[in-house]
Protein backbone atom coordinates (compact mmCIF):
# COMPACT_ATOMS: atom_id res chain seq x y z
CA UNK A 1 0.00 0.00 0.00
CA UNK A 2 1.04 3.50 -0.86
CA UNK A 3 2.84 5.94 1.70
CA UNK A 4 0.61 8.62 2.95
CA UNK A 5 1.27 11.83 2.21
CA UNK A 6 1.05 13.17 5.34
CA UNK A 7 0.40 11.17 8.37
CA UNK A 8 0.46 12.64 11.70
CA UNK A 9 1.56 10.51 15.07
CA UNK A 10 0.45 11.76 18.75
CA UNK A 11 1.49 15.39 17.17
CA UNK A 12 1.34 17.37 20.52
CA UNK A 13 2.11 20.98 21.03
CA UNK A 14 2.93 22.81 24.71
CA UNK A 15 2.55 26.24 25.23
CA UNK A 16 3.29 26.80 28.86
CA UNK A 17 1.23 25.28 30.82
CA UNK A 18 -1.17 25.27 27.93
CA UNK A 19 -1.59 22.13 25.62
CA UNK A 20 -2.86 23.92 22.39
CA UNK A 21 -2.26 20.46 20.50
CA UNK A 22 -3.45 16.63 22.18
CA UNK A 23 -1.83 13.65 20.67
CA UNK A 24 -3.62 14.05 16.83
CA UNK A 25 -3.26 11.38 14.44
CA UNK A 26 -4.41 11.25 11.23
CA UNK A 27 -2.80 10.25 7.87
CA UNK A 28 -3.86 11.68 4.15
CA UNK A 29 -3.60 9.78 0.92
CA UNK A 30 -1.50 11.30 -1.74
CA UNK A 31 -4.47 12.84 -4.03
CA UNK A 32 -7.13 13.92 -1.74
CA UNK A 33 -8.03 17.20 -0.58
CA UNK A 34 -8.11 16.85 3.58
CA UNK A 35 -9.86 19.65 5.34
CA UNK A 36 -9.20 20.74 9.08
CA UNK A 37 -11.72 22.18 10.63
CA UNK A 38 -12.20 24.12 13.91
CA UNK A 39 -12.89 27.43 15.81
CA UNK A 40 -10.93 29.93 16.22
CA UNK A 41 -7.89 28.63 19.05
CA UNK A 42 -8.65 24.77 18.43
CA UNK A 43 -5.21 24.61 16.89
CA UNK A 44 -5.27 24.22 13.93
CA UNK A 45 -2.72 26.85 12.84
CA UNK A 46 -0.78 25.29 15.10
CA UNK A 47 -0.86 21.87 13.91
CA UNK A 48 -0.01 23.68 10.39
CA UNK A 49 2.97 24.97 11.36
CA UNK A 50 4.10 21.99 13.12
CA UNK A 51 4.05 19.79 9.83
CA UNK A 52 5.35 22.25 7.93
CA UNK A 53 8.22 22.65 10.55
CA UNK A 54 7.88 26.30 11.53
CA UNK A 55 7.60 24.68 14.92
CA UNK A 56 9.03 21.91 17.00
CA UNK A 57 6.30 19.68 18.17
CA UNK A 58 6.77 19.07 22.05
CA UNK A 59 6.15 15.01 21.59
CA UNK A 60 4.76 12.79 18.62
CA UNK A 61 5.81 13.56 14.91
CA UNK A 62 4.51 13.55 11.55
CA UNK A 63 6.03 12.09 8.21
CA UNK A 64 5.70 13.75 4.78
CA UNK A 65 6.05 11.35 1.74
CA UNK A 66 7.32 9.29 4.41
CA UNK A 67 9.99 11.71 5.41
CA UNK A 68 10.07 12.62 9.13
CA UNK A 69 9.55 16.25 10.01
CA UNK A 70 11.72 16.42 13.25
CA UNK A 71 14.83 14.20 11.99
CA UNK A 72 14.74 14.88 8.43
CA UNK A 73 13.56 18.40 7.83
CA UNK A 74 15.41 19.10 4.85
CA UNK A 75 13.60 15.92 2.57
CA UNK A 76 10.91 16.87 4.32
CA UNK A 77 10.54 20.71 3.11
CA UNK A 78 11.14 19.51 -0.14
CA UNK A 79 8.00 17.66 -0.23
CA UNK A 80 5.44 20.68 0.67
CA UNK A 81 4.57 24.31 -0.40
CA UNK A 82 2.91 26.61 1.67
CA UNK A 83 0.62 29.00 2.12
CA UNK A 84 -0.01 30.71 5.14
CA UNK A 85 -3.13 33.13 6.13
CA UNK A 86 -0.87 36.69 5.70
CA UNK A 87 -0.05 36.96 2.00
CA UNK A 88 3.79 36.84 3.09
CA UNK A 89 5.10 37.89 -0.55
CA UNK A 90 8.02 40.60 -0.85
CA UNK A 91 6.42 43.72 -1.86
CA UNK A 92 8.96 45.64 -2.54
CA UNK A 93 9.73 43.01 -5.15
CA UNK A 94 7.84 42.69 -8.50
CA UNK A 95 5.44 39.70 -8.85
CA UNK A 96 8.11 38.33 -11.11
CA UNK A 97 10.89 39.04 -8.60
CA UNK A 98 9.16 37.17 -5.80
CA UNK A 99 8.79 34.01 -7.95
CA UNK A 100 12.13 33.99 -9.14
CA UNK A 101 13.26 33.95 -5.41
CA UNK A 102 11.17 31.54 -4.54
CA UNK A 103 12.41 29.19 -7.12
CA UNK A 104 16.15 30.16 -6.30
CA UNK A 105 15.50 29.12 -3.01
CA UNK A 106 14.18 25.50 -3.99
CA UNK A 107 17.34 25.18 -6.47
CA UNK A 108 14.34 25.59 -9.79
CA UNK A 109 16.77 25.67 -12.66
CA UNK A 110 16.80 29.49 -13.84
CA UNK A 111 14.83 28.40 -17.29
CA UNK A 112 12.41 26.22 -15.83
CA UNK A 113 12.46 29.20 -13.28
CA UNK A 114 11.64 31.82 -15.91
CA UNK A 115 9.11 29.79 -17.66
CA UNK A 116 6.96 28.26 -14.51
CA UNK A 117 6.17 31.86 -13.40
CA UNK A 118 5.12 32.67 -16.38
CA UNK A 119 3.00 29.82 -16.70
CA UNK A 120 1.39 30.15 -13.10
CA UNK A 121 0.41 33.81 -13.42
CA UNK A 122 -0.96 33.23 -16.74
CA UNK A 123 -3.52 30.57 -15.17
CA UNK A 124 -4.16 32.62 -12.41
CA UNK A 125 -4.66 35.35 -14.31
CA UNK A 126 -2.43 38.15 -12.54
CA UNK A 127 0.16 37.78 -16.00
CA UNK A 128 -1.20 41.56 -16.38
CA UNK A 129 0.98 42.50 -13.23
CA UNK A 130 4.29 40.33 -13.57
CA UNK A 131 6.41 42.95 -13.47
CA UNK A 132 4.68 45.33 -10.79
CA UNK A 133 5.85 45.88 -7.75
CA UNK A 134 3.46 43.00 -5.63
CA UNK A 135 3.07 46.47 -3.19
CA UNK A 136 0.64 47.55 -6.17
CA UNK A 137 -1.48 44.34 -5.94
CA UNK A 138 -4.77 44.10 -4.41
CA UNK A 139 -5.45 41.69 -1.60
CA UNK A 140 -6.97 39.06 -3.74
CA UNK A 141 -3.71 38.86 -6.45
CA UNK A 142 -1.35 39.33 -3.24
CA UNK A 143 -3.26 35.44 -1.92
CA UNK A 144 -2.62 34.46 -5.98
CA UNK A 145 1.01 35.31 -6.00
CA UNK A 146 1.63 33.83 -2.55
CA UNK A 147 -0.02 30.55 -3.86
CA UNK A 148 2.38 30.95 -6.93
CA UNK A 149 5.11 31.26 -4.97
CA UNK A 150 4.53 28.20 -3.02
CA UNK A 151 3.79 26.19 -6.56
CA UNK A 152 6.73 27.35 -8.03
CA UNK A 153 9.35 23.95 -7.24
CA UNK A 154 6.32 22.29 -8.33
CA UNK A 155 5.54 20.41 -4.55
CA UNK A 156 3.20 17.17 -3.67
CA UNK A 157 1.41 18.50 -0.80
CA UNK A 158 0.65 21.91 -0.63
CA UNK A 159 -0.74 23.56 2.74
CA UNK A 160 -3.18 26.17 2.67
CA UNK A 161 -3.87 28.12 6.12
CA UNK A 162 -7.38 29.77 5.80
CA UNK A 163 -7.02 30.49 1.72
CA UNK A 164 -10.27 32.84 1.27
CA UNK A 165 -9.98 34.74 4.07
CA UNK A 166 -10.33 38.05 3.73
CA UNK A 167 -11.36 37.74 0.13
CA UNK A 168 -14.64 39.16 -1.73
CA UNK A 169 -16.85 36.63 -3.17
CA UNK A 170 -15.29 36.54 -6.82
CA UNK A 171 -11.75 35.99 -5.07
CA UNK A 172 -12.88 33.04 -2.68
CA UNK A 173 -14.53 31.38 -6.15
CA UNK A 174 -11.09 31.90 -8.07
CA UNK A 175 -8.92 30.29 -5.11
CA UNK A 176 -11.67 27.40 -4.59
CA UNK A 177 -11.13 26.78 -8.08
CA UNK A 178 -7.59 27.11 -8.50
CA UNK A 179 -7.53 24.16 -5.60
CA UNK A 180 -9.59 21.92 -7.64
CA UNK A 181 -7.42 22.45 -10.76
CA UNK A 182 -4.04 21.55 -8.48
CA UNK A 183 -5.77 18.81 -7.01
CA UNK A 184 -7.56 17.28 -10.85
CA UNK A 185 -3.32 17.65 -11.46
CA UNK A 186 -2.49 15.61 -8.90
CA UNK A 187 -1.61 17.48 -5.71
CA UNK A 188 -2.30 16.33 -2.05
CA UNK A 189 -3.81 19.30 -0.76
CA UNK A 190 -4.02 20.17 3.27
CA UNK A 191 -6.29 23.17 4.16
CA UNK A 192 -7.28 24.73 7.55
CA UNK A 193 -10.62 26.52 7.78
CA UNK A 194 -13.34 27.75 9.73
CA UNK A 195 -15.24 28.86 6.24
CA UNK A 196 -17.52 25.21 6.55
CA UNK A 197 -19.12 25.56 3.34
CA UNK A 198 -15.39 25.77 1.69
CA UNK A 199 -14.85 22.94 3.22
CA UNK A 200 -18.12 20.87 2.28
CA UNK A 201 -17.36 21.83 -1.48
CA UNK A 202 -13.61 21.46 -1.61
CA UNK A 203 -12.78 18.30 0.87
CA UNK A 204 -12.60 14.64 0.03
CA UNK A 205 -12.75 14.09 4.01
CA UNK A 206 -12.33 17.16 7.17
CA UNK A 207 -11.20 16.66 10.62
CA UNK A 208 -12.75 18.72 13.09
CA UNK A 209 -10.49 19.74 15.71
CA UNK A 210 -12.03 20.81 19.09
CA UNK A 211 -9.59 22.17 22.30
CA UNK A 212 -6.57 20.60 20.32
CA UNK A 213 -7.87 17.15 20.08
CA UNK A 214 -9.46 15.37 16.72
CA UNK A 215 -13.48 15.06 17.86
CA UNK A 216 -14.12 13.75 14.48
CA UNK A 217 -12.83 12.77 10.76
CA UNK A 218 -14.48 11.51 7.91
CA UNK A 219 -16.47 12.76 4.26
CA UNK A 220 -18.10 15.46 4.81
CA UNK A 221 -21.51 13.53 4.26
CA UNK A 222 -20.77 10.92 6.21
CA UNK A 223 -20.49 13.03 8.89
CA UNK A 224 -23.73 14.59 8.46
CA UNK A 225 -24.92 11.00 8.66
CA UNK A 226 -24.38 11.21 11.86
CA UNK A 227 -26.62 13.87 12.88
CA UNK A 228 -29.70 12.90 11.35
CA UNK A 229 -31.78 14.58 14.24
CA UNK A 230 -30.54 18.29 13.28
CA UNK A 231 -33.01 18.56 10.17
CA UNK A 232 -35.02 21.81 9.74
CA UNK A 233 -38.00 23.16 7.90
CA UNK A 234 -37.26 26.58 7.00
CA UNK A 235 -40.29 29.26 6.16
CA UNK A 236 -40.76 32.97 4.97
CA UNK A 237 -44.18 34.22 5.25
CA UNK A 238 -45.53 37.42 4.05
CA UNK A 239 -46.48 39.53 5.96
CA UNK A 240 -44.70 37.74 9.00
CA UNK A 241 -47.06 37.36 12.22
CA UNK A 242 -45.82 39.31 14.99
CA UNK A 243 -44.73 36.59 17.36
CA UNK A 244 -44.30 33.84 14.38
CA UNK A 245 -41.24 32.56 15.72
CA UNK A 246 -42.11 31.61 19.29
CA UNK A 247 -45.12 30.21 18.20
CA UNK A 248 -43.74 28.26 15.68
CA UNK A 249 -40.93 27.08 17.88
CA UNK A 250 -44.13 25.23 20.09
CA UNK A 251 -45.37 23.23 17.29
CA UNK A 252 -44.99 19.68 17.76
CA UNK A 253 -41.56 18.03 17.28
CA UNK A 254 -39.90 21.49 17.05
CA UNK A 255 -36.68 21.94 19.18
CA UNK A 256 -35.77 25.25 18.32
CA UNK A 257 -36.88 27.88 16.45
CA UNK A 258 -34.35 30.79 14.95
CA UNK A 259 -34.68 33.70 12.41
CA UNK A 260 -32.39 33.94 9.52
CA UNK A 261 -33.30 37.21 8.22
CA UNK A 262 -37.03 37.09 6.54
CA UNK A 263 -37.19 33.36 7.15
CA UNK A 264 -37.67 30.99 10.72
CA UNK A 265 -36.01 28.19 10.54
CA UNK A 266 -37.34 25.39 12.83
CA UNK A 267 -35.34 22.13 14.22
CA UNK A 268 -36.98 19.02 14.67
CA UNK A 269 -36.14 15.52 14.01
CA UNK A 270 -39.29 15.00 12.04
CA UNK A 271 -40.12 17.47 9.16
CA UNK A 272 -43.32 15.74 7.99
CA UNK A 273 -44.67 16.33 10.80
CA UNK A 274 -43.79 20.07 11.00
CA UNK A 275 -44.57 20.60 7.17
CA UNK A 276 -48.29 20.85 7.32
CA UNK A 277 -48.55 22.68 10.69
CA UNK A 278 -46.80 25.41 9.50
CA UNK A 279 -48.90 25.30 6.58
CA UNK A 280 -51.49 25.60 8.47
CA UNK A 281 -50.54 28.46 10.78
CA UNK A 282 -50.14 30.19 7.73
CA UNK A 283 -53.57 29.72 6.78
CA UNK A 284 -55.01 31.02 10.04
CA UNK A 285 -53.01 33.83 10.00
CA UNK A 286 -53.75 34.72 6.28
CA UNK A 287 -49.85 34.60 5.39
CA UNK A 288 -48.55 34.01 2.02
CA UNK A 289 -46.02 31.58 2.23
CA UNK A 290 -42.99 32.68 -0.02
CA UNK A 291 -41.04 29.96 0.73
CA UNK A 292 -41.09 26.58 2.33
CA UNK A 293 -38.14 24.20 2.29
CA UNK A 294 -36.76 21.26 4.08
CA UNK A 295 -33.29 21.18 5.22
CA UNK A 296 -30.65 17.74 5.76
CA UNK A 297 -28.18 18.27 8.21
CA UNK A 298 -25.15 20.46 7.11
CA UNK A 299 -21.87 20.18 7.46
CA UNK A 300 -21.89 23.52 9.90
CA UNK A 301 -24.21 21.61 12.15
CA UNK A 302 -21.80 18.75 12.81
CA UNK A 303 -19.27 21.15 13.05
CA UNK A 304 -21.33 23.05 15.87
CA UNK A 305 -22.50 20.00 17.65
CA UNK A 306 -18.98 18.62 17.92
CA UNK A 307 -17.51 21.57 18.97
CA UNK A 308 -20.68 21.99 21.86
CA UNK A 309 -21.62 25.17 20.43
CA UNK A 310 -25.26 25.93 20.24
CA UNK A 311 -27.22 26.87 17.31
CA UNK A 312 -28.82 29.99 19.33
CA UNK A 313 -25.31 31.28 19.86
CA UNK A 314 -24.32 30.20 16.16
CA UNK A 315 -27.07 32.67 14.94
CA UNK A 316 -25.59 35.68 17.13
CA UNK A 317 -22.32 35.15 15.51
CA UNK A 318 -23.62 33.23 12.34
CA UNK A 319 -20.71 31.23 10.87
CA UNK A 320 -20.19 31.60 7.06
CA UNK A 321 -21.62 28.71 4.68
CA UNK A 322 -25.37 28.28 5.78
CA UNK A 323 -26.02 28.65 2.16
CA UNK A 324 -24.69 25.45 1.25
CA UNK A 325 -26.85 23.60 3.38
CA UNK A 326 -28.74 20.21 1.57
CA UNK A 327 -32.04 21.56 0.40
CA UNK A 328 -35.43 19.34 0.18
CA UNK A 329 -37.42 18.79 -2.72
CA UNK A 330 -40.53 20.22 -1.59
CA UNK A 331 -40.15 23.50 -1.77
CA UNK A 332 -43.52 25.20 -2.83
CA UNK A 333 -43.37 28.23 -4.18
CA UNK A 334 -41.01 31.39 -5.23
CA UNK A 335 -41.38 35.22 -4.87
CA UNK A 336 -39.87 38.35 -3.73
CA UNK A 337 -38.62 38.21 0.21
CA UNK A 338 -40.37 40.96 2.30
CA UNK B 1 17.53 10.55 -2.94
CA UNK B 2 19.65 12.20 -0.80
CA UNK B 3 21.53 14.50 -2.82
CA UNK B 4 25.39 14.52 -2.32
CA UNK B 5 27.81 16.79 0.11
CA UNK B 6 29.22 18.78 -3.15
CA UNK B 7 25.85 19.34 -4.50
CA UNK B 8 24.32 20.05 -1.25
CA UNK B 9 26.86 22.70 -0.56
CA UNK B 10 26.28 24.16 -3.98
CA UNK B 11 22.77 24.50 -3.37
CA UNK B 12 23.00 26.15 -0.15
CA UNK B 13 25.45 28.57 -1.45
CA UNK B 14 23.23 29.28 -3.89
CA UNK B 15 20.62 29.90 -1.48
CA UNK B 16 22.61 32.27 0.60
CA UNK B 17 23.77 34.40 -2.40
CA UNK B 18 19.88 34.63 -3.46
CA UNK B 19 19.00 35.84 0.51
CA UNK B 20 21.45 37.98 -0.26
CA UNK B 21 20.22 39.79 -3.18
CA UNK B 22 16.74 39.96 -2.12
CA UNK B 23 17.66 41.51 1.30
CA UNK B 24 19.86 43.93 -0.69
CA UNK B 25 16.92 44.73 -2.77
CA UNK B 26 14.72 44.89 -0.27
CA UNK B 27 15.89 46.56 2.66
CA UNK B 28 19.03 47.80 1.56
CA UNK B 29 18.57 49.84 -0.81
CA UNK B 30 15.96 51.87 0.31
CA UNK B 31 16.20 55.57 0.64
CA UNK B 32 16.32 55.78 4.43
CA UNK B 33 18.84 52.76 4.68
CA UNK B 34 21.44 54.73 2.54
CA UNK B 35 20.94 57.86 4.17
CA UNK B 36 21.68 56.35 7.65
CA UNK B 37 24.41 53.98 6.75
CA UNK B 38 26.45 56.22 4.80
CA UNK B 39 25.57 59.56 6.21
CA UNK B 40 25.41 58.44 10.03
CA UNK B 41 29.20 57.72 10.41
CA UNK B 42 30.26 60.92 8.86
CA UNK B 43 28.22 62.83 11.43
CA UNK B 44 29.01 60.89 14.65
CA UNK B 45 32.80 61.27 12.95
CA UNK B 46 32.95 65.32 12.23
CA UNK B 47 30.95 65.96 15.76
CA UNK B 48 33.74 64.43 17.55
CA UNK B 49 36.86 64.93 15.47
CA UNK B 50 36.67 68.82 14.99
CA UNK B 51 39.80 70.60 15.93
CA UNK B 52 41.17 67.21 17.34
CA UNK B 53 44.21 67.41 14.84
CA UNK B 54 44.07 63.59 14.68
CA UNK B 55 45.90 63.69 11.57
CA UNK B 56 44.51 62.02 8.35
CA UNK B 57 45.71 58.64 8.40
CA UNK B 58 44.14 58.46 12.17
CA UNK B 59 40.98 60.04 11.12
CA UNK B 60 40.77 58.15 8.37
CA UNK B 61 40.52 54.66 10.49
CA UNK B 62 38.36 56.34 12.86
CA UNK B 63 36.17 56.86 10.11
CA UNK B 64 36.19 53.60 8.05
CA UNK B 65 35.82 51.88 11.95
CA UNK B 66 32.44 54.21 12.38
CA UNK B 67 31.38 53.22 8.90
CA UNK B 68 31.88 49.71 9.14
CA UNK B 69 30.36 49.74 12.38
CA UNK B 70 27.06 51.49 11.72
CA UNK B 71 26.37 49.80 8.78
CA UNK B 72 27.15 46.09 8.93
CA UNK B 73 25.48 46.08 12.54
CA UNK B 74 22.10 48.43 12.09
CA UNK B 75 20.06 46.81 9.48
CA UNK B 76 20.24 43.17 10.78
CA UNK B 77 17.88 43.84 14.05
CA UNK B 78 15.07 45.66 12.16
CA UNK B 79 15.06 43.03 8.81
CA UNK B 80 14.51 40.05 10.66
CA UNK B 81 12.00 40.73 13.42
CA UNK B 82 10.17 42.80 10.75
CA UNK B 83 10.39 39.53 8.70
CA UNK B 84 8.96 37.68 11.40
CA UNK B 85 6.34 39.99 11.90
CA UNK B 86 5.27 40.10 7.98
CA UNK B 87 5.60 36.28 7.84
CA UNK B 88 8.44 36.44 5.31
CA UNK B 89 10.45 34.57 7.57
CA UNK B 90 8.44 31.83 7.55
CA UNK B 91 9.04 31.46 3.68
CA UNK B 92 13.43 31.01 4.87
CA UNK B 93 12.37 28.66 7.37
CA UNK B 94 10.29 25.86 4.83
CA UNK B 95 12.55 26.14 2.62
CA UNK B 96 14.66 23.32 2.29
CA UNK B 97 18.19 24.98 3.18
CA UNK B 98 20.16 25.01 6.71
CA UNK B 99 19.30 27.59 9.30
CA UNK B 100 23.33 28.28 9.10
CA UNK B 101 22.41 29.27 5.14
CA UNK B 102 19.80 31.92 6.18
CA UNK B 103 22.37 33.27 8.86
CA UNK B 104 25.15 33.11 6.19
CA UNK B 105 22.87 34.94 3.70
CA UNK B 106 21.87 37.70 6.23
CA UNK B 107 25.45 38.16 7.50
CA UNK B 108 26.91 38.50 3.67
CA UNK B 109 24.39 41.11 3.01
CA UNK B 110 25.40 43.69 6.12
CA UNK B 111 28.80 43.00 5.09
CA UNK B 112 28.37 44.19 1.38
CA UNK B 113 26.58 46.97 2.25
CA UNK B 114 29.27 47.92 4.85
CA UNK B 115 32.17 47.31 2.42
CA UNK B 116 30.56 49.45 -0.42
CA UNK B 117 30.30 52.00 2.30
CA UNK B 118 33.35 52.18 3.19
CA UNK B 119 34.82 52.79 -0.09
CA UNK B 120 33.01 56.38 0.03
CA UNK B 121 35.34 57.37 3.44
CA UNK B 122 38.37 55.34 1.33
CA UNK B 123 37.62 58.01 -1.44
CA UNK B 124 37.76 61.31 0.34
CA UNK B 125 41.01 60.62 2.61
CA UNK B 126 42.79 59.09 -0.32
CA UNK B 127 41.71 61.72 -3.01
CA UNK B 128 40.58 65.24 -0.70
CA UNK B 129 42.90 64.61 1.96
CA UNK B 130 45.84 62.58 0.62
CA UNK B 131 45.43 60.13 2.82
CA UNK B 132 47.93 56.78 1.79
CA UNK B 133 47.47 53.51 1.70
CA UNK B 134 50.56 51.87 2.09
CA UNK B 135 49.71 48.17 2.95
CA UNK B 136 46.26 47.31 0.59
CA UNK B 137 46.11 43.87 1.32
CA UNK B 138 45.90 44.10 5.00
CA UNK B 139 43.53 46.91 4.64
CA UNK B 140 41.29 44.50 2.56
CA UNK B 141 41.47 41.79 5.03
CA UNK B 142 40.38 44.66 7.80
CA UNK B 143 37.24 46.12 6.00
CA UNK B 144 36.31 41.97 4.78
CA UNK B 145 36.49 41.19 8.50
CA UNK B 146 35.76 43.86 10.56
CA UNK B 147 32.21 43.56 8.18
CA UNK B 148 31.36 40.18 8.71
CA UNK B 149 32.26 40.57 12.19
CA UNK B 150 29.59 43.53 12.72
CA UNK B 151 26.59 42.51 10.53
CA UNK B 152 26.99 38.97 12.34
CA UNK B 153 26.97 40.78 15.41
CA UNK B 154 23.40 42.88 14.56
CA UNK B 155 22.36 39.71 13.05
CA UNK B 156 23.34 38.35 17.52
CA UNK B 157 20.69 41.35 18.18
CA UNK B 158 18.10 40.35 15.66
CA UNK B 159 18.09 36.56 16.75
CA UNK B 160 16.12 37.15 20.29
CA UNK B 161 13.10 35.73 19.91
CA UNK B 162 10.46 38.89 18.99
CA UNK B 163 7.99 39.85 16.28
CA UNK B 164 8.50 43.84 17.33
CA UNK B 165 10.82 45.81 15.77
CA UNK B 166 11.05 48.19 18.92
CA UNK B 167 11.57 45.15 21.10
CA UNK B 168 15.49 43.93 19.47
CA UNK B 169 16.09 47.99 18.42
CA UNK B 170 15.96 49.43 22.08
CA UNK B 171 18.37 46.95 23.75
CA UNK B 172 20.13 47.22 20.08
CA UNK B 173 21.23 50.54 20.02
CA UNK B 174 21.40 51.22 23.43
CA UNK B 175 24.32 48.36 23.42
CA UNK B 176 25.85 49.74 20.26
CA UNK B 177 26.34 53.55 20.89
CA UNK B 178 28.21 53.19 24.26
CA UNK B 179 30.43 50.78 22.44
CA UNK B 180 31.54 54.14 20.59
CA UNK B 181 33.21 55.39 23.29
CA UNK B 182 35.07 52.56 25.10
CA UNK B 183 36.31 51.03 21.93
CA UNK B 184 39.09 53.77 21.04
CA UNK B 185 37.39 55.52 18.45
CA UNK B 186 37.08 58.61 20.11
CA UNK B 187 39.43 57.74 22.94
CA UNK B 188 42.18 56.25 22.45
CA UNK B 189 42.87 52.66 23.95
CA UNK B 190 46.29 54.33 25.50
CA UNK B 191 44.50 57.24 27.32
CA UNK B 192 41.87 55.13 29.16
CA UNK B 193 41.60 54.47 31.90
CA UNK B 194 42.82 51.01 33.39
CA UNK B 195 39.72 49.51 34.57
CA UNK B 196 37.73 51.11 31.63
CA UNK B 197 40.43 49.82 29.27
CA UNK B 198 39.46 46.21 30.74
CA UNK B 199 35.89 46.72 29.66
CA UNK B 200 36.85 47.95 26.32
CA UNK B 201 38.41 44.65 25.33
CA UNK B 202 34.90 42.78 25.76
CA UNK B 203 33.95 45.18 22.98
CA UNK B 204 34.39 43.45 18.99
CA UNK B 205 34.68 47.39 17.90
CA UNK B 206 37.95 47.83 20.16
CA UNK B 207 39.62 45.12 17.46
CA UNK B 208 38.07 46.48 14.72
CA UNK B 209 39.43 49.97 14.86
CA UNK B 210 42.48 48.62 16.42
CA UNK B 211 42.81 46.58 13.35
CA UNK B 212 42.20 49.52 11.02
CA UNK B 213 45.22 51.17 12.65
CA UNK B 214 47.07 48.66 12.06
CA UNK B 215 46.51 49.25 8.40
CA UNK B 216 46.12 52.86 8.22
CA UNK B 217 48.70 54.30 10.62
CA UNK B 218 51.01 53.23 13.56
CA UNK B 219 48.82 53.70 16.03
CA UNK B 220 47.68 50.26 16.82
CA UNK B 221 48.07 49.27 20.38
CA UNK B 222 46.93 45.87 19.92
CA UNK B 223 48.96 43.00 18.60
CA UNK B 224 47.86 41.81 14.90
CA UNK B 225 47.35 38.99 15.71
CA UNK B 226 45.15 39.54 18.41
CA UNK B 227 43.26 42.07 16.48
CA UNK B 228 42.29 39.37 13.24
CA UNK B 229 41.77 36.24 16.39
CA UNK B 230 39.35 38.54 17.88
CA UNK B 231 37.75 39.64 14.61
CA UNK B 232 37.43 35.99 13.19
CA UNK B 233 36.62 34.65 16.70
CA UNK B 234 33.79 37.26 16.73
CA UNK B 235 32.49 36.43 13.54
CA UNK B 236 32.38 32.68 14.34
CA UNK B 237 30.82 33.70 18.22
CA UNK B 238 27.63 35.90 16.93
CA UNK B 239 26.80 33.16 14.25
CA UNK B 240 27.06 30.74 16.79
CA UNK B 241 24.97 32.31 19.21
CA UNK B 242 22.15 33.60 16.34
CA UNK B 243 22.35 29.78 15.76
CA UNK B 244 21.37 29.05 19.35
CA UNK B 245 18.82 31.84 19.57
CA UNK B 246 17.21 31.13 16.25
CA UNK B 247 16.74 27.56 17.45
CA UNK B 248 15.26 28.68 20.48
CA UNK B 249 12.59 31.18 18.26
CA UNK B 250 11.50 27.79 16.86
CA UNK B 251 10.58 26.10 20.02
CA UNK B 252 8.90 29.07 21.33
CA UNK B 253 7.31 29.52 17.90
CA UNK B 254 8.58 32.88 16.98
Amino acid sequence: MAIPAIEAKELTRDYGAMRAVDHISFAVQAGEVFGFLGPNGAGKTTTLRMLTTLLEPTSGTALLNGFDITRQGYGARRQFGVVPEESNVYRELTGRQNLLFSGQLYRVPKAERERRAVELVTKFGIDNKLDALADTYSRGMRRKLTICMALMHRPSILFLDEPTAGLDVRGQRSIIEFIRLLNAEGMTIFLTTHQIEEANQLCNRVAIINGGKIAAIDTPERLKQTIQDVQSVEVALDPCPTGAQDALGRLPTVTTAVTHGDKIRLYTPDPSQVLPAVMEYAVERGARIVSLNTLGPSLEDVFLKITGQSIAKETEEPLEGRQGRGRGSCAVSGGDSH
Amino acid sequence: MKPSLWSRISDEAAQAWAILVKDMRVYYLQPPMIMYGLVLPFFIFFSFSVKRNLGIQCSMANLLALTTFFTASSAGPVIVPLERRERTYDRLMTAPMSLWTVLLGKTLVGALFAIAASIIPLIVGIVLLGAQINALPLVIVTVLLTTAAFSAFGLFFASFPAQSVGTIMMPSTLMRWPLLFISGVFIPLTDMDPWLRVISYISPLTYGQDLLHHALDSKAVLPLGLDLGAMALGVVLFLVIAYLLHQRSRKLGY
